[in-house]
């Protein structure tokens, strides 16, 4: 394969391209085992490879993929690469800047893991799945149980003409159970250890097993049956306490894209939107209150964004995005790095497979933990609302207006948790929100979640980031029942 | 793709088929794809892109059970492995006893759908020039503005065979456009928005594109309004996303056997008004045409709200044999994501009324005009409640007459009560879809009686 990356690189250079990497992905595999109803959902298994083709020629980049790894295709997309760059560049566009970065930079990087997932027995897994989706069904209100496991691998070489050349083999796992109970026209459902599948990590099969599906699903199915009787969440503007879950995608959606600086650059205006944060801000804008420290950490253990080097070869790095609620960094890459006067990448240009191009995107952006215990976040609430695990998000192009649903709340009442209320909704404006939280919670709390399904760019990439997150406290929040 | 190609192909899954041992259930699909995209951001094209790729993937039906393994190597012993893993899947799976076993060939013929060549053997080149003809429009007609915008066209292809002895294939061609044009100096910031997909990039002008977004840039700042029910003029890009979000809420054949759709209970009712028509359809020139789906079943005209009355959920192989059913049309790829959602149907078109736009305000009087959401999501899937922000051109109609942009607002509404409250339905349907063309809708303006806003946002 280094060859193939050699032979691609020299091909494009030939072409005429000023700078090229390569990436040959070979195997990029995904297993799929879901089971729903006692009846099967997904059960798949993919194994592909290919090589991606990227060029900048003086005024423009270009890109170009195929599916196979012979010396053939990628000397074809090599010049398609260039080829695609000269379309695009027009007879008067200006050279592209670029950081100039110290290197070469080799190595290997690979997941840490017990037990490769691909290699357990499928019969383990599907019995995982199914005694835990039996387990959800606790009441004939429960209509549908759903387990779900899944599995990545991605072997990648790595090779640019600024001599970095690297190879990679990453491994994420991932599982979770949701219990959907309906009755009288409601739907309710609940998840665990949170939706969109459950939780995932850069591990092996030990992952999956610790999460214990099968000894947790019988409390998901009857918390999914309890909302069905649940109050509506009451509408006030409140304090209102965020779960671990709910608190990671609320990082994701309101600082983790908002500070990536093609958006900031307006390079995203015409798909996912631009920023409310300006490129000028770093160093001066406020962005919540002293409470509040995230970090862009692409080296933290066991993360969905943890990686040697990335998609355009720069080494994995922990950048601090926001300290002590002032805004001192953001997500980049060579390019809009160098566009807004920084000295180097962070490290943060990452690609979904062979077939798409690198974008700045979100490693392991994680709010850091606080002091306070769970006591300590309830104690002073005379009357508020604990929103858990996300059923519903949605943030407006510049990420200020945001609205999240959860699958539960639970009053707050005199300092302790009380009642289930259903369909609870919060909502509020970025920074507003970031500048009310007045309490983090401490260690005990955080926990890094993944999130594999991260949709930007066109073509649209879904790419798999991570975030830790403590339970947190915020004040004034408009908060209602949907 | 020309016809060697698609022989090769079926040659690919003969070679597949012959190693396959005697008497085992399974069928097959070899897709290609071959795409090119020209992204431009603050005027220039930034991510330019061709990507080319194939995949075979391969579902068995073996002791009652099913199992799916896909892959891009086609030597023997790529096609062997591939065998392997599915039928390992397959042994290990729950039994799927309703599953109603490979159709040796569907009851009825595939028409012959429309399909651009050129369109899906589109150069860099021709890209890069539709891309640039899109940002000078924008520049001439909006100065200082700053513009981006996507064109991508290509063309997928689909080879299906059973070991029944069906053998099927299609091919789809895709355009897909966008231009956006912002004033970002303005406070608060204005700015417009137009979309467009078509089966032949040659109907996408460029320079049409970004009149019409340039037409939606307000010349004045936006004003806030409060939060609120509205009557509201709602543009075809806006209804797009409303109608999509449906197409899957409320006829989705997994929606229905689950008992989750949002549509479960008013089957055959007269639930919205008769002016409300959708109907999906793969055979249409108005969509983006595709003559069979995933598992070779042709694509037909099939109703989904006839006259306002609803109509069946869509089904594949899986769900019509769970629900005692045929299957519609509607197999996806089932190693795809879209599998966990199961048949939806993807080339959605709702029937046109007779009203203009200028008819549709003034019927208003007063209310809500909305070009475009941003970011829509379920909240309540068993009440189709969806919720997203308007962007680029929301206006304040006054006295029937657009008086005013306003500051983009959050709705917080369900798509049943937005389809009841239908008032009347524009003339013009415009055609939009995903970059890849996998789901098309085909709509026109609607004014809509009732629509609830929660929120407003700073711009």
């Amino acid at each position: 394969m280094e060859e193939l990356v050699r032979a691609g690189l020299a091909a494009a250079e030939k072409a005429g391209a000023l700078y090229a990497d390569v990436r040959v992905i070979a195997p990029q595999r995904y297993e799929h085992l879901a089971v729903r109803n006692g009846e099967a959902t997904a059960l798949t298994y993919s194994s592909r490879s290919g090589l991606g083709v990227r060029v900048r020629t003086r005024g423009s980049w270009g890109f170009a993929t195929a599916s196979g790894v012979e010396a053939a295709t990628v000397r074809d997309a090599a010049r398609l690469a260039v080829r695609v760059a000269r379309a695009a560049e027009g007879p008067k566009a200006p050279a592209l800047p670029v950081t100039s970065e110290p290197g070469p930079s080799n190595g290997r990087y690979q997941s840490r893991m017990k037990l490769d997932p691909f290699e357990i027995p499928r019969e383990e897994k599907l019995a995982l799945l199914t005694d835990a989706e039996r387990a959800l069904h606790v009441a004939a209100e429960v209509k549908n149980g759903h387990t779900s496991f899944q599995a990545w691998e991605e072997v990648k070489w790595f090779g640019s003409s600024e001599g970095v050349h690297y190879r990679s083999r990453i491994v994420h796992v991932g599982a979770g159970a949701d219990a959907t109970a309906i009755s009288g026209g409601d739907v309710q459902r609940r998840s665990f250890p949170n939706s969109f599948g459950g939780d995932y990590g850069q591990a092996g099969f030990e992952f999956v097993r610790s999460l214990d599906l099968v000894g947790n699903a019988e409390k998901t199915g009857r918390e999914a049956v309890a909302l069905l009787n649940a109050p509506p969440c009451p509408a006030s503007t409140t304090t209102i306490v965020l779960a671990s879950d709910q608190l990671a995608l609320q990082v994701h959606e309101s600082v983790g894209h908002a500070v990536e600086l093609d958006r900031i650059l307006a390079w995203e205006a015409g798909f996912a939107g631009t920023s409310w944060v300006a490129a000028d801000d770093i160093g001066k804008l406020t962005y919540g209150s002293p409470a509040m420290n995230i970090r862009a950490d692409a080296s933290e253990p066991g993360g969905l964004g943890t990686f040697g080097w990335d998609d355009e070869g720069t080494p994995a790095r922990s950048t601090p995005i926001v300290k002590s609620g002032k805004l001192v960094g953001v997500l980049s890459s060579k390019e809009t790095a160098s566009r807004v006067g920084l000295s180097e990448s962070g490290g943060t240009a990452r690609a979904e497979g062979f077939h798409r191009a690198p974008l700045v995107r979100m490693t392991n952006v994680n709010l850091e933990a606080g002091d306070a215990s769970m006591d300590e976040l309830l104690e002073g609430v005379a009357d508020g609302i604990f929103f858990s695990t996300n059923r519903s998000w949605s943030i407006d192009d510049k990420r200020l207006n945001f609205q999240f649903g959860c699958e539960v709340g639970r009053r707050i009442l005199k300092g302790e948790l009380g009642p289930m209320v259903r369909n609870p909704i919060y909502s509020g404006m970025t920074p507003e929100f970031w500048r009310s939280m007045d309490l983090v919670g401490d260690e005990s709390t955080w926990h890094l979640w993944g999130l594999p399904n991260c949709g930007k760019g066109q073509p649209v990439q879904s790419a798999h980031v991570g975030h830790g997150a403590p339970v947190a406290r915020f004040r004034n929040v408009s908060v209602r029942g949907g | 793709m020309p016809a060697v190609a698609e022989s090769k192909a079926q040659a690919t899954l003969e070679r597949l088929f012959d190693l396959l041992p005697a008497r085992l259930d399974a069928d097959a699909r070899l897709t290609g794809e071959r795409f090119g995209t020209m992204r431009f951001a603050t005027g220039r094209i930034h991510q330019p892109q061709f990507e080319s790729a194939t995949g075979l993937s391969l579902r068995v039906y073996e002791g009652g059970r099913l199992g799916t393994a896909t892959t891009d190597e086609f030597t023997k012993e790529g096609l062997r492995r591939l065998i392997e893993q599915a039928r390992s899947l397959a042994r290990v799976a729950p039994p799927e006893e309703r599953f109603p076993g490979f159709p040796s060939a569907p009851d009825r013929r595939a028409r012959a759908v429309p399909f651009s060549r050129p369109t899906a053997s589109i150069t860099p080149e021709r890209l890069g020039d539709l891309a640039s003809r899109a940002i000078e429009k924008a520049n001439e007609k909006v100065k200082g503005a700053r513009v981006s915008g996507a064109f991508h066209a290509g063309s997928e292809w689909i080879a299906v065979a059973n070991s029944a002895g069906l053998r099927g294939f299609t091919q789809r061609s895709v355009a897909q456009a966008s231009v956006l044009i912002e004033r970002p100096e303005a406070d608060p910031p204005v700015s417009g928005w137009s979309e467009l997909a078509d089966w032949d990039a040659s109907r996408i002008d460029p320079e049409k594109l970004s009149l019409d977004a340039a037409g939606k840039v307000a010349r004045r700042a936006p004003e806030s309004i409060a939060a609120g029910s509205y009557r509201v003029v709602l543009g075809p890009c806006a209804v797009s996303e409303l109608i999509s979000s449906l197409g899957y809420l409320g006829f989705s054949g997994h929606g229905e056997q689950e008992g989750w759709s949002c549509l479960k209970s008013e089957r055959g009712k007269a639930a919205f008004p008769s002016s409300v028509d959708l109907r999906d359809d793969g055979t249409s020139e108005r969509s983006l045409p595709q003559g069979i789906d995933y598992e070779g079943s042709p694509k037909r005209p099939t109703p989904l709200i006839d006259s306002g009355v609803v109509g069946d959920a869509v089904t594949d192989l899986v769900t019509a044999g769970r629900l005692g059913r045929s299957p519609s049309g509607h197999g996806l790829p089932p190693e795809s994501p879209w599998g966990d959602f199961g048949p939806i149907p993807t080339q959605l078109l709702l029937g046109a009324g007779d009203a203009s736009v200028d008819e549709l305000v003034k019927e208003t009087r007063q209310g809500i005009l909305v070009n475009r959401f941003h970011y829509v999501r379920v909240v309540h899937p068993g009440r189709a409640v969806l919720t997203g922000m308007t962007r680029d051109g929301t206006y304040r109609i006054e006295k029937g007459e657009v008086v005013a942009p306003v500051c983009n607002l959050r709705f917080t509404e369900s798509i049943l009560s937005t389809l009841k409250s239908v008032e009347l339905v524009g003339k013009e349907a415009r055609r939009f879809s995903d970059e890849r063309g996998f789901v098309s809708v085909t709509c026109p303006a609607i004014l809509a009686g009732s629509f609830t806003f929660t929120s407003s946002t700073l711009f």
